[in-house]
């Protein structure tokens, strides 16, 4: 039973993970994306089509993080070029994205593709409780495995994370060094959409193997609340994904052993843990946000 | 000695007037949303000057601009939601939910009334009901605002998904309609309770004039009295505010208040106006257009009454494109997204 959980919190955990890495890069640079859903839709739409087309879920991959990634663009282009306010322009992208994949996904609804398969890690997946929990998954589960030390690394010991959290703290610094704060900002947001659709990406060919309208149900929000929530720290977001993911899980696990608990009191639980884990953490977050991203909130003194 | 005298006058400094300024925008927004939408269509194989016909045509069916009215009113009271709160520098993303709570107290209130006390009662019940849900559901996000700092556009977004299980719980089970047929809704509510229809066998309710009342008002309490006004100083410089003396906090918290009712009358208005009903996806995204309308209309309270009359016609027409043109009605979205797009990008350059 809880390791039925935990592995559903991998598993579902996932989609929500790589959109929360992604989502990282672009508030470390100082620019939210409440468009993350938009981008993790049109990623699962794009990887879904592609993957019917092609027969291949890699290139479904590569084509969701297409399309999550464009999508991001015209947030960056609203908010840097036009200076729109981001969190309004979030909103505008998700619906643009509604929009879109019901447009051109109407036709891929009940379609069936050739997913990716689960791909146990030999010897690690026979460990008792560990191998199912983390080795037994498809490949992309592994890939998010290696990307989110790969992106704590890139932010926190290489010159170009350092350049991302220089344009999230004070672009002018950099814009002294001779680089271009908006330039950073424009890639990490795209960045972030890139990984958006990957999630997306897994949403549809990997976890529920389908397409439908709306289908990221929130996970796009519930990525950009988990950034806030893991203090832009890219590990500590592994967690939380994963919490989220388990509490998923756990509601389909309670009701296959029969246990009469209400689905929908288990539904509001990843939002209820969310809005908790702020609040327990209200006062560190809001030391960690970067600068540029505290004036986005015009974070009024509240007395 | 002359040529002296016919030199030029002394350069007058140029007066801008933002609002003449912005009207050549709109006109472009009006105009750069559909010729995209246009191109994605065509990109589905629809003709892109047919299919603007029919949904032009389909508004001017009688029938369907009531229709249109009746959602305008329920996106007034929704996007008033959201500006009141911006004057005061907040963003209240949770609309969707606050109208979710207000229907479910209005239901709630009727569920148990409807049968027994007279109609003008029952109402008026259900709106005090919705409004206090409304706002107590805002409330939430305001106080841990204040108290720990947590970001209310944040709050109030995740609290959408948790008052949409709430109504989900509610109606799958304990308030499930025993003669339904087995669907997930709430008994409807009886004939007396609804909000009167202005033409028996229409559509359009006396929920217009609630919504019509709200507007009035909230635009009176913000632009001519003493509350509007500290409003609009804690949202324009909330330090100075402090030190002017204003009490921040408070002003904060009421005026999240005052957005949460506002959004629960509009579920109000969609349920006992509309639905009669509670049942799964009934609200149809009314918070969440209701604060791009709030945008769109820069969060004058006079201006939201147009706004949410083009977003309430486009959502019409979507209905259209769905048995017109063969296109899902959610497609409408694209065209939302880019009229409000063009007037984002447009208008913020106009204020530097």
């Amino acid at each position: 039973m809880i390791v039925d959980v935990l592995t559903g919190g991998v598993r579902g955990g996932t989609a929500i993970l790589y959109a929360a890495l992604g989502e990282t890069i672009a508030e470390r640079a100082g620019v939210i994306n409440l468009g993350t859903e938009g981008s993790m839709l049109t990623g699962a739409l794009a990887a879904y089509a592609v993957t019917a087309e092609t027969g291949s879920p890699w290139a479904g991959v590569v084509a969701g993080a297409a399309a999550g990634g464009l999508l991001a663009l015209v947030h960056a282009v609203m908010v840097l070029g036009r200076a729109a306010n981001q969190l309004a322009t979030g909103l505008v992208v998700l619906f643009l994205g509604l929009g879109l994949t019901s447009m051109f996904g109407a036709a891929y609804v009940g379609r069936a593709i050739s997913p990716f398969q689960p791909y146990p890690v030999p010897l690690l997946a026979d460990i008792p409780w560990l191998g199912p929990i983390f080795f037994q998954h498809d490949p992309l589960v592994y890939g998010s495995y290696l990307l989110a030390p790969a992106i704590w690394w890139l932010l926190y010991r290489s010159r170009v994370g350092l350049t991302i959290r220089g344009a999230g703290e004070r672009g002018e610094v950099l814009t002294a060094y001779g680089h271009s704060p908006q330039l950073v900002r424009y890639l990490a947001v795209v960045t972030g959409g890139l990984l958006a659709g990957v999630g997306g990406a897994h949403l549809s060919t990997a976890y529920a193997n389908a397409w439908f309208e709306g289908m990221t149900a929130g996970r796009g929000f519930i990525a950009v609340a988990l950034v806030i929530f893991a203090a832009w720290h890219p590990l500590r977001a592994v967690g939380g994904a994963y919490l989220f993911g388990a509490a998923l899980a756990l509601s389909p696990a309670l009701q296959a052993r029969g246990l009469g608990f209400n689905q929908f009191a288990l539904d509001a639980l990843p939002y209820l843990v969310t809005i908790a884990a702020l609040v327990l953490l209200g006062r560190r977050r809001s030391n960690a946000a970067p600068e540029g991203l505290s004036r986005v909130f015009e974070l009024t003194p509240a007395k | 000695m002359t040529d002296t005298l016919v030199r030029p006058a002394p350069e007058q400094p140029k007066i801008v007037d933002n609002r003449a300024k912005l009207w050549p925008r709109v006109v472009v927004a009006v105009l750069a949303a559909p010729v995209i939408f246009g191109a994605f269509a065509a990109a589905k194989g629809v003709d892109p000057l047919a299919m603007y016909a029919d949904m032009v045509r389909s508004l001017a069916d009688p029938a369907q601009a009531q229709t249109v009215l009746v959602r305008a009113s329920v996106l007034v009271l929704a996007a008033l939601a959201v500006a009141v709160p911006a004057r005061a520098g907040l963003l209240n993303v949770g609309g969707e939910g606050q109208i979710v709570i207000g229907a479910v107290c209005a239901a709630g209130v009727g569920l148990v009334t409807d049968q027994r006390l007279p109609g003008p009662v029952v109402l008026t019940l259900m709106i005090v009901a919705a409004m206090v849900g409304g706002a107590a559901w805002a409330g939430i996000a305001a106080g841990l605002r204040l108290t720990v700092k947590v970001n209310e556009a944040i709050t109030t977004l995740l609290m959408n998904f948790i008052a949409i299980d709430i109504m989900l719980l509610l109606i799958y089970d304990p308030w499930k309609d025993a003669s339904g047929f087995g669907q997930p809704a709430s008994r409807p509510l009886e004939d007396t309770a609804r909000l009167p229809l202005f033409v028996p066998g229409g559509t359009l309710n006396t929920g217009i004039v609630v919504a019509g009342i709200a507007l009035v008002a909230i635009w009176w309490l913000m632009s001519r009295t003493g509350w509007g006004f500290r409003l609009r100083v804690v949202g324009g410089n909330p330090e100075a505010a402090r030190r002017a003396g204003l009490r921040v906090g408070t002003l904060l918290v009421t005026s999240m208040l005052v957005g949460g009712a506002l959004a629960g009358l509009a579920g109000l208005v969609h349920f006992a106006g509309t639905e009669f009903k509670l049942r799964p996806g009934m609200t149809a995204n009314f918070g969440y257009v209701g604060f791009l309308a709030s945008w769109l209309a820069l969060h004058r309270p006079l201006r939201v009454a147009s706004a949410a009359l083009l977003l309430a016609a486009i959502a019409m027409a979507g209905d259209s494109l769905q048995i017109d043109a063969n296109l899902p009605a959610a497609s409408v979205n694209v065209l939302m997204a880019m009229v409000l797009l063009v007037v984002l990008g447009f208008t913020r350059r106009s204020k530097k």
